[in-house]
């Protein structure tokens, strides 16, 4: 397998484009490009950038997103586009997929059929691991991979990105499929014969307080925790008003989230707070199921940074002997956001697990999909926050 | 002993002995885990307690952490732009390197710069970030019909926000009307020396900022950067404009003095060849005048009367003065046209001035004149045309004879400069020149207006001949004189 990136920061988008272009190509030495990837910031989110990618790659499977910044080898930037070109050896398989209208199919019906068009190229064939991007808007987005996994099957790992609205005027991000920009729609890529790679999914926060009971839930939305209004576990910890919170809303969606306590498991898994309502009930970033214990979250900077050295060193673990071709990341905004000005000390981190030269392309998202133990794929996918995804692959 | 009810009795009543003991123990230990129950949850609602404090405390410095963060990205993109701003001379420039990635950095993603113009007497935009042109163009013509307002409002240098009290100035909403942002700042552009003035709007839409009293020094210390950046370039602008003009002037001054230079140089060439020519066309009927004056006066022809004889002196004597003006007109015009070439060569200074003093040692005597003669020893060897130096030192030395009164004074002085040079000084003890004359002097036919001029005969062109020798031994030529005081010629040759 030859990957090829290509990254640029040019003002002319169209000459960045045709930048990162040539370089993602010199990358596969001039080899026939199977499969390409392409990630840009908002500033790159135009049409003719789309356009002409597609025109100066050709006509091979294209898929990416719109993310607030992109993350390369230079390190974190807002102002950015990236172009990863793969040239597959035979033994390597994949499809790739797009489903639309999302919201009106449902997401878990939506996923099942994501699921079935990507078998579709690959029957009778070891399936070893799938990729998703969709759109951050979509409700109950974490079906989006149970239902991919319902027919691809669970015995191999599902990794997915879901795409951050960024900006003042949350500027909506999308997922490219081929010469499109969609939103309400989500894209992936089904893997099979010999691909090796490594995966580490890690997020540093740790549970504050005592343990508290969701009495009343559906999907995404908390009614009551330990039968009183959700919000008010919000307002006990912050002593703040429904209304004073909300005004904190991003600060404590960052900083705060609450952990779903999983059984079995040793970490937590987060949800971050999207919104509060009038009637008190909280809106998180993924499901949370009625009845599960949770807590208050917190983190720092030094765990955080220390959650992404467990992570890549994991992903690297993984691959045993084998080095790595290219390292995908898939990073919560809201890490970028606790980090602030350190933002670019995680990629220095990575760098430093793996070898210094290893390409590195990465995007910040608003919610992770990936399992939740990196060291044991059975079991269902689950649906991350404010967590770092770290994809090694090495052939 | 015992009969068999009495023994269950007695057994009965020992098992609900120890039962009941069992029972007390049991109630006893439930009583003791309900209290460790009750500590555990009470150690639990403290421990929550305690995480209450630590979340608000974690939030408030991540509160100031950002705030931090926020305020050195605001720095680090304010020493950008003022970098490069301050390094353009060129005022539209100073607009288009405003990068919208710094402002951005700021904390600002809308940006509108007015600036007043005199002229024209309304705000004219500059620059505009995060606005369309129809949005920019509604802004401008907002701020015109509020102009009087805003010029009192820069008049007063004071930096505004949405922080700030601005009643007095206009009704946020009205501003949030204009300018679509809900966060500001607003603050004056002043161009003191240029007696100018703008003003600059920064906003963000963005709910999560917090406008502070740093921000409000950023956008001032921007707002000032561009003032001091847009006097620097209009400021250049002037001088630039000021040079090129002086250049301009002095271009056309120069080739107006080198036309006029030229129309010198041919008239010089043309009066130069007039001459030579005219004391060609003079010399030969001079000589045939003196020729036959000559033989006349020899008496071959026959004897004349003494009256005859006596004119024929005074025509021998005339056409001998007038031998000496034509032949000193033709050694200057030769030497200006650089027809008489100097047969440089080393020879000793003193000899030089020997000879001319043979020469003169006669009149010296007869008008009882001290001269003397110093030349140092290194000043000894010249390189020069004895021929020409000698005759300068006739017309130097003679003059001096010429004005200084019987019984005064001359002396050769001859001494080396540090350039190779050797500098000789002529001094008499004579009537002196006034200052006004002592240029002209050296030019040709000028005489000094005094009675001994008066009353001894000159050409005018004795100086002006000695000029050009030196001038054509590459030295300088100059007196120092005071009337009554006596002079000092001095000239400059070459070290032999």
């Amino acid at each position: 397998m030859q990957v090829g990136i290509g990254f640029s920061a040019q003002s002319d988008y169209i000459k960045a484009a045709k930048e990162a272009a040539d370089k993602a190509r010199y990358g596969i030495s001039g080899n026939k490009a199977d499969l390409a990837l392409l990630f840009n910031t908002s500033k790159f989110n135009h049409p003719l950038v789309l356009k002409t990618v597609s025109e100066l790659l050709g006509d091979i499977p294209l898929l990416g997103l719109n993310t607030p910044a992109v993350i390369s080898n230079q390190g974190t930037t807002n102002n950015g586009i990236i172009i990863l070109l793969f040239s597959f050896p035979e033994e390597i398989y994949f499809n790739t997929t797009c489903v639309q209208e999302v919201s009106m199919k449902g997401a878990l019906a939506a996923g099942e059929k994501l699921g079935e068009d990507l078998l579709y190229g690959c029957k009778g064939v070891r399936r070893n691991l799938s990729i998703i991007f969709s759109d951050g808007n979509i409700p109950n987005g974490q079906n989006i991979g149970l239902g991919l996994q319902k027919r691809v099957g669970q015995s191999f790992p599902m990794v997915g990105a879901s795409t951050y609205n960024q900006g003042a005027r949350k500027e909506k991000a999308c997922v490219y499929f081929g010469n499109t920009a969609l939103d309400n729609a989500a894209c992936g890529i089904l893997f099979g014969g010999r691909l090796n790679f490594g995966l580490g999914i890690k997020h540093g926060w740790q549970p504050l307080g005592k343990p508290r009971k969701v009495t009343l839930s559906s999907g995404n939305i908390i009614k009551e925790i330990d039968g009183k209004a959700a919000v008010s576990l919000y307002q006990e910890y912050f002593a703040k008003e429904a209304n004073a919170l909300k005004k904190e809303l991003k600060r404590i969606s960052t900083f705060y989230p609450l952990g779903i306590d999983i059984a079995g498991k040793k970490e937590y898994l987060l949800r971050s707070l999207s919104s509060i309502q009038d009637d008190g009930s909280l809106v998180f970033n993924g499901e949370i199921p009625q009845d599960s214990k949770v807590k208050l979250m917190v983190s720092s900077k030094e765990a955080c940074l220390e959650s992404t050295r467990q992570a890549a060193e994991l992903a690297k673990k993984a691959l045993g002997n084998q080095k790595a071709k290219l390292v995908l990341i898939f990073n919560s905004w809201a890490r970028a956001t606790l980090l602030g000005r350190q933002e670019n000390s995680e990629i220095e981190i990575i760098k430093d697990v793996f070898e210094k030269e290893t390409p590195l392309a990465g995007i910040y998202t608003s919610a992770e999909q990936a399992p939740i133990s990196s060291t044991n794929y059975l079991g269902r996918p689950y649906f991350h926050n404010n967590s770092i995804v770290i994809l090694a692959i090495a052939n | 002993m015992f009969d068999t009810n009495t023994l269950i009795i007695l057994i009965s009543t020992a098992i609900i002995i120890i039962l009941s003991a069992m029972l007390l123990t049991k109630m006893q230990n439930n009583k003791q885990l309900q209290n460790e129950v009750g500590e555990l949850k009470q150690s639990l609602e403290s421990i929550d307690e305690q995480a209450k404090i630590i979340v608000r405390t974690d939030m408030e410095l991540n509160r100031i952490q950002e705030e931090l963060d926020r305020k050195i990205s605001g720095l680090y993109a304010l020493q950008k732009l003022s970098h490069t701003i301050s390094t353009t001379m060129d005022e539209s420039l100073i607009f288009k390197k405003l990068s919208p990635e710094y402002l951005i950095e700021l904390g600002f993603e809308k940006t509108f710069i007015s600036l007043w113009d005199n002229k024209k007497n309304e705000f004219i935009l500059k620059f505009s970030l995060g606005y369309t042109q129809e949005e920019s163009d509604l802004i401008s013509a907002h701020i015109n019909a509020n102009k009087e307002r805003c010029l009192s409002l820069i008049a007063t240098d004071k930096t505004l926000s949405s922080l700030s009290a601005l009643n007095n100035f206009i009704n946020k909403n009205t501003l949030y009307n204009i300018f679509k942002a809900s966060y500001f700042v607003f603050s004056p552009i002043l161009l003191p020396q240029q007696n100018s003035r703008g003003l600059l709007f920064a906003g963000t839409e963005k709910t999560e900022t917090v406008i502070t009293e740093g921000d409000e020094e950023l956008v001032k210390i921007l707002a000032t950067q561009l003032g001091q950046a847009l006097e620097n370039a209009r400021l250049f602008e002037k001088t630039w404009s000021a040079q090129q003009e002086l250049e301009k002037k002095v271009a056309e001054r120069t080739q107006e003095l080198s036309a006029a230079l030229e129309e010198v140089k041919k008239a010089s060439q043309r009066k130069t060849d007039f001459v030579s020519s005219v004391s060609h066309e003079l010399r030969t009927p001079l000589t045939s005048i003196k020729g036959y004056a000559a033989i006349l006066l020899t008496g071959k022809l026959g004897d004349l009367p003494p009256q005859a004889k006596e004119r024929l002196e005074k025509i021998n004597r005339h056409s001998d003065e007038l031998g000496h003006i034509v032949n000193d007109l033709l050694d200057i015009s030769r030497i200006e046209s650089g027809k008489m070439t100097m047969n440089l060569g080393k020879h000793n200074l003193k000899d030089i001035v020997n000879k001319v003093d043979d020469l003169l040692s006669g009149q010296l005597k007869e008008k009882k004149i001290n001269f003397s003669l110093s030349i140092d020893p290194d000043a000894s060897s010249v390189l020069v045309d004895p021929e020409q130096i000698g005759r300068v030192f006739i017309n130097l030395i003679g003059n001096a004879m010429k004005f200084t009164p019987a019984g005064g004074k001359i002396s050769v002085y001859g001494r080396k400069l540090e350039d190779k040079m050797v500098q000789v000084d002529i001094s008499d003890t004579g009537c002196g020149i006034p200052l006004e004359d002592q240029e002209a002097i050296f030019e040709e036919f000028f005489r000094v207006e005094n009675a001994i001029n008066q009353e001894v005969k000159g050409t005018g062109l004795g100086l002006a001949l000695v000029k050009r020798i030196i001038k054509a031994h590459q030295g300088k030529i100059w007196v120092k004189s005071m009337v009554g005081s006596g002079s000092t010629f001095s000239f400059t040759i070459q070290q032999g």
